[in-house]
């Protein structure tokens, strides 16, 4: 029983560290070999955690193998336009000036019905809306709508709002980031008389604290609760 | 590019360490198997304490190295290796020629099929 436990604590987490080689994080994200990859990878370290026959040497050199693969394939993708194109494909233009490319559809194996969906998850409804729908190399839609039927922006309708400004964390579930604290110029008093104005005496009684370039703060005092 | 030498370094290594497994395995099954054939030509001649020194020797090499075999080779393989050295062992005790050859031609069968399941071979790759 302790050599599962052992090999399965050992595989899962060679394959974190793989996977975050890899440098992707959502599994949308993921180009198909990518995919594929991590499918495989689990595929085989099931293999020796379930098996104990087998060495694990036969789960971690295939999956060690497969990660270098990987890792050369994709600096070489990004060297090489050729390549990139083999590997990956190129995206396709299933919409142009609101006119369906069937031969784009027909390539691609999508159908109508998915196309509509597609567009339904991106509100819109009407395809003679989009000017551009792109099927992308993920397999993901991208749409740009015509000019007149994409939402006014500020600035075509003479307004100049505040430009928006990015809030840091300060403190994230009653710990303090001081990095953070001095990135935005800030120190110990600063924060003391925060937690005074919302009469609070310690960190650790604030859930969430975050202040934007404009010295604009989100306070978040912890709840309590007697259970 | 850096993590792309790196990825490849790795993929030439590993490459590197399976040739040289693969030999390793060869010769070291062929040295055992050796000693298995000096083995069977002492009790061929009755002189079956020879044999069952030559026996154990081979035994001890292939223990000596059961680490780093255990390794790399599946269990069930390297199990039935050792349940036949005992085999073997137990019949060169009895003096049972028929016997002992037999049992000492399917340990080195076994060694062989082994080794050649590390060759680089179409017949493994298939």
């Amino acid at each position: 029983m302790i050599i599962a436990l052992a090999r399965t604590i050992f595989l899962y987490l060679l394959i974190i560290a793989g996977i975050r080689l890899m440098g992707k994080r959502q599994v949308g994200e993921l180009e198909p070999s990518e995919l594929v990859l991590a499918m495989l990878i689990s595929d085989l370290a099931a293999v020796p955690m379930q098996d104990f026959g087998i060495p694990l040497a036969f789960g971690v050199a295939p999956i060690i193998v497969l990660l270098c693969i990987t890792m050369v394939l994709s600096v070489l993708t990004m060297k090489s336009v050729r390549l990139r194109a083999l590997m990956c494909g190129k995206p396709s233009i299933v919409i142009d000036h609101g006119q369906i490319i069937q031969r784009e559809m027909t390539r691609n194996r999508l159908t109508l019905d998915e196309l509509l969906e597609e567009l339904r998850l991106q509100g819109i409804l009407d395809p003679s809306a989009v000017k551009y729908a792109i099927l992308e190399t993920s397999g993901r839609l991208s749409t740009i709508l015509y000019a007149n039927q994409q939402p006014a922006t500020p600035e075509q309708l003479g307004l100049t709002p505040e430009d928006a400004s990015l809030p840091l964390v300060l403190i994230n579930d009653g710990r303090l980031l001081e990095a953070n604290l001095k990135t935005r110029g800030y120190d110990q008093n600063w924060l003391d008389k925060q937690l005074a104005a919302h009469k609070l005496s310690s960190v650790r009684e604030v859930y969430f604290l975050t202040v934007d370039q404009r010295g604009r703060t989100y306070f978040v005092p912890k709840e309590v609760w007697r259970s | 590019m850096k993590r792309a030498w790196i990825a490849g370094s790795v993929l030439i290594l590993l490459l590197a360490v399976s040739w040289w497994n693969a030999w390793y395995i060869q010769s070291f099954t062929q040295t055992l198997s050796g000693v298995l054939a000096q083995a069977e030509d002492a009790a061929e001649t009755g002189d079956w304490e020879m044999a069952g020194r030559l026996t154990m020797e081979a035994q001890d090499r292939w223990e000596g190295a059961s680490r780093y075999l255990y390794t790399v080779l599946r269990h069930a393989d390297t199990d039935q290796v050792d349940i036949k050295f005992q085999a073997v062992l137990e019949w060169i005790e009895c003096r049972e020629d028929g016997e002992y050859s037999s049992a000492n031609a399917e340990l080195m069968a076994q060694l062989a099929l082994i080794a050649g399941m590390e060759q680089p071979s179409i017949k493994n790759l298939l």
